[in-house]
């Protein structure tokens, strides 16, 4: 899947988060691991967590996450934007 | 038989920078206990970077022991507090507790320095637990530091 095939505005600004974080890359595609391709480490999950509930308007209760919502644009599109 | 673990992690000052500007919102909230919040401060009510630093190094170093893959760090759920004699100290709770629980953990002791703009900690303990046959590949779950 390309970035082109994800499109509303909520996912729009995480990836605009990431992509900020990392001026050296200017696209992202929507399969790339962002955790395994050392996009987000564990420092930076925390903020990734912060942007999606501000972007998505919801609370994500932390301690109950499940890793694999966040491991691609697409699962995070999936799970908090669709 | 036990089997000693160690944990490492290092932290940059200008990841602390970054959640404590102004605009960071409640980040910083999100990483430290009320406890640790008010002992990151120095005596003039700044943000104590350095200290901040070490703390969050010594939380992710304490995580891997806890081998646990593919999971957030319990970053509230360890704390990492000024211990007897001025040496830090580990306090598990929660997602902490647990995650040390079933790696099977005896007392965890850290170390922590700073220099050039990097704070380091150690983390040690030992278990009971054998790990060569279920060692993750990497400690850090969400998780590469």
């Amino acid at each position: 899947m390309s970035s082109a095939g994800i499109g509303s505005a909520g996912i729009d600004k995480v990836r605009d988060w990431i992509l900020g974080r990392h001026p050296e890359r200017t696209e992202l595609a929507a399969d790339v691991d962002l955790i395994e391709s050392r996009l987000v480490d564990s420092l930076a999950f925390v903020e990734l967590v912060y942007t999606i509930e501000d972007a998505a308007g919801v609370e994500i209760d932390f301690d109950n996450i499940d890793i694999e919502d966040f491991q691609t644009l697409a699962t995070i599109e999936k799970a908090f934007f669709a | 038989m036990t089997q000693p673990l160690i944990g490492v992690d290092v932290v940059p000052l200008s990841r602390v920078r970054e959640l404590t500007a102004p605009g960071a919102g409640p980040l910083l909230g999100r990483y430290l206990s009320a406890a640790e919040l008010i002992a990151s401060r120095t005596p003039d009510g700044a943000a104590d970077e350095a200290g901040i630093a070490g703390r969050l190094a010594a939380k992710e170093a304490v995580f891997k022991l806890f081998g646990a893959v593919r999971r957030p760090v319990p970053w509230r759920g360890i704390e990492v507090l000024r211990g007897p004699g001025g040496r830090p100290g580990v306090r598990l709770s929660g997602k902490g507790a647990e995650l040390a629980r079933h790696a099977g953990l005896g007392p965890i002791d850290v170390s922590i320095s700073h220099d050039a703009g990097f704070a380091i900690a150690v983390a040690a303990a030992s278990t009971s637990h054998d790990r060569t046959a279920s060692a993750p590949p990497n400690g850090a779950a969400s998780g590469r530091s």
